[in-house]
């Protein structure tokens, strides 16, 4: 009695179990669609966001590829164009195109702080001795 | 038997402590004695400089020889310097340390880095020099007690950006083993912190001749331009230091930029003009201080380039003007990165 009891409590727990499956979430593509400022500007390390008039520029990202400067300063391109990362969910490069250019491409540094999403640019527009680095944020 | 054996593990332990003291504190007291070097030299002279070196050793061992030279980056050192040695423990050739090899004590710095931390530009006055290091091709050997002599000849083809020159150069003497450290014995004719290197730093330095603007790192400068070498497409700032010299502009409570730039198609553009777009801020200590994009600030078209520009400090009025040397010749400057 007590034998097929157990047996039958047995059969029962393994097959009341199945294996759920679990699918996998794939990484967000990175969206910078939209319109970014400069936050803050360094020229060889050295803080120059208060030293210049930064407030003004603007980069325009759309989410067809296309980007728009607007009241230009020393940055990577002097011209509109198109841009495009070289992996929609893990990018690591963003490559700036303007009409009638070369391409100029540079490292990709899309970072969070204090829950919003900055994007650092270092780039050289001069002397290749002198590099820049913009940090970039969303207007709101 | 035991005894015996005991004997033999004390002898073993007194030998291996030795061996030890010797590895951990192998070293040499070291100074510059001399340096000799030309007053002044020519842009693509290459000039001789000696340096000559003694130590003292306070235990035995076997290290190479460092040495580090400050100058300015603009005459490529790691392309134009070498150097030789002769020593009472022999002779041979210096080579560059390379970039990736770390400095002993520099706390995973590389020897440049370390000597910058250490050193910084030696007194010079625009942040616009390197540390060019070199290390002695064989490692010398030497005993508790050594009294060393040497000297190191060092070969610098100066002014490779074509451009006079003058500056402080100077030099830093070391080893593989200690990098800038010291102890607290006593040693004399080596300082009272009887350290494992040692750095001299020499009086001005002249280099005449070159294409270029002077490039004065040695004196106080009524205006300084950073970056110290840019092209029209970087942002540039130039600063004023009133209290170099007694000027018209002393007193002045605000003082602007009046600049002429020189295009390559040949137009020149004069900006002078006292307004929000030529003031210079005061940023204290009767500095002032102006930072623009050439491009923009002489409003060039995308097919032109602003290749070089003159300028004068003004007073509010224009009427008050400060140039060169605080004369009535402009400061010049050249867009150019060599």
């Amino acid at each position: 009695m007590n034998r097929y009891f157990i047996l039958s409590v047995f059969c029962l727990l393994l097959f009341s179990c199945k294996i759920e499956e679990v699918s996998p979430v794939g990484e967000a593509p990175k969206n910078i669609s939209g319109s970014w400022r400069i936050l803050k500007a360094t020229r060889n390390g050295t803080d120059i966001t208060s030293a210049f008039d930064f407030t003004q520029f603007r980069v325009k990202f759309d989410s067809a590829g296309n980007y728009t400067i607007v009241n230009r300063v020393p940055f990577l391109v002097n011209a509109n164009g198109t841009y495009a990362l070289d992996d929609p969910a893990y990018p690591f490069k963003i490559t700036f195109t303007p009409q009638g250019g070369s391409a100029v491409a540079t490292s990709f540094n899309y970072i969070t702080t204090a829950g919003i999403r900055q994007l650092n640019l270092t780039f050289v527009p001069g002397c290749a001795l002198n590099a820049y680095i913009y940090t970039l944020e969303k207007d709101n | 038997m035991l005894p015996r054996l005991n004997i033999k593990g004390r002898k073993i332990w007194m030998l291996s402590a030795l061996l030890l003291i010797g590895i951990v504190f192998s070293f040499c007291h070291i100074k510059i004695s001399k340096v000799t070097i030309p007053a002044s030299a020519k842009v693509g002279d290459v000039v001789p400089i000696q340096l000559d070196i003694d130590e003292s050793c306070n235990s035995g061992g076997s290290d190479r020889l460092i040495l580090g030279v400050l100058m300015p980056k603009g005459w490529k050192g790691t392309q134009n310097m070498s150097a030789t040695y002769k020593s009472s423990k022999g002779d041979g050739t210096f080579t560059m340390v390379p970039l990736t090899t770390l400095a002993a004590h520099g706390e995973g710095k590389n020897w440049p880095d370390y000597m910058r931390a250490t050193f910084g530009i030696a007194g010079n006055l625009i942040d616009d020099m390197e540390w060019v290091v070199m290390q002695s091709d064989n490692p010398f050997t030497y005993a508790n007690g050594d009294k060393i002599t040497g000297s190191i000849f060092i070969n610098l083809k100066v002014g490779a950006d074509d451009n006079p020159t003058v500056v402080k150069l100077a030099y830093v003497v070391a080893n593989t083993t200690n990098g800038f450290t010291s102890d607290t014995y006593f040693d004399e004719g080596y300082g009272p912190t009887a350290e494992y290197y040692n750095q001299y730093v020499g009086d001005c330095f002249t280099v005449t001749g070159g294409s270029g603007d002077l490039i004065d790192f040695c004196n106080p400068q009524l205006t300084t331009v950073s970056p110290p070498k840019s092209l029209d497409n970087d942002l540039v700032t130039i600063s004023f230091d009133s209290n170099v010299i007694e000027t018209d502009l002393s007193g002045s409570d605000e003082v602007y930029l009046c600049a002429t730039g020189t295009t390559s198609d040949g137009q020149t553009i004069n900006i002078c003009e006292q307004t929000s777009k030529t003031l210079m801020k005061a940023v204290g200590s009767g500095r002032y201080e102006i930072t623009f994009w050439p491009r923009a600030f002489f409003g060039v078209s995308d097919s032109q380039t602003v290749t070089n520009m003159t300028y004068f400090i003004t007073d509010k009025t224009g009427t008050k003007q400060v140039g060169y040397g605080n004369t009535t010749a402009p400061f010049t400057y050249k867009f150019k990165c060599g």
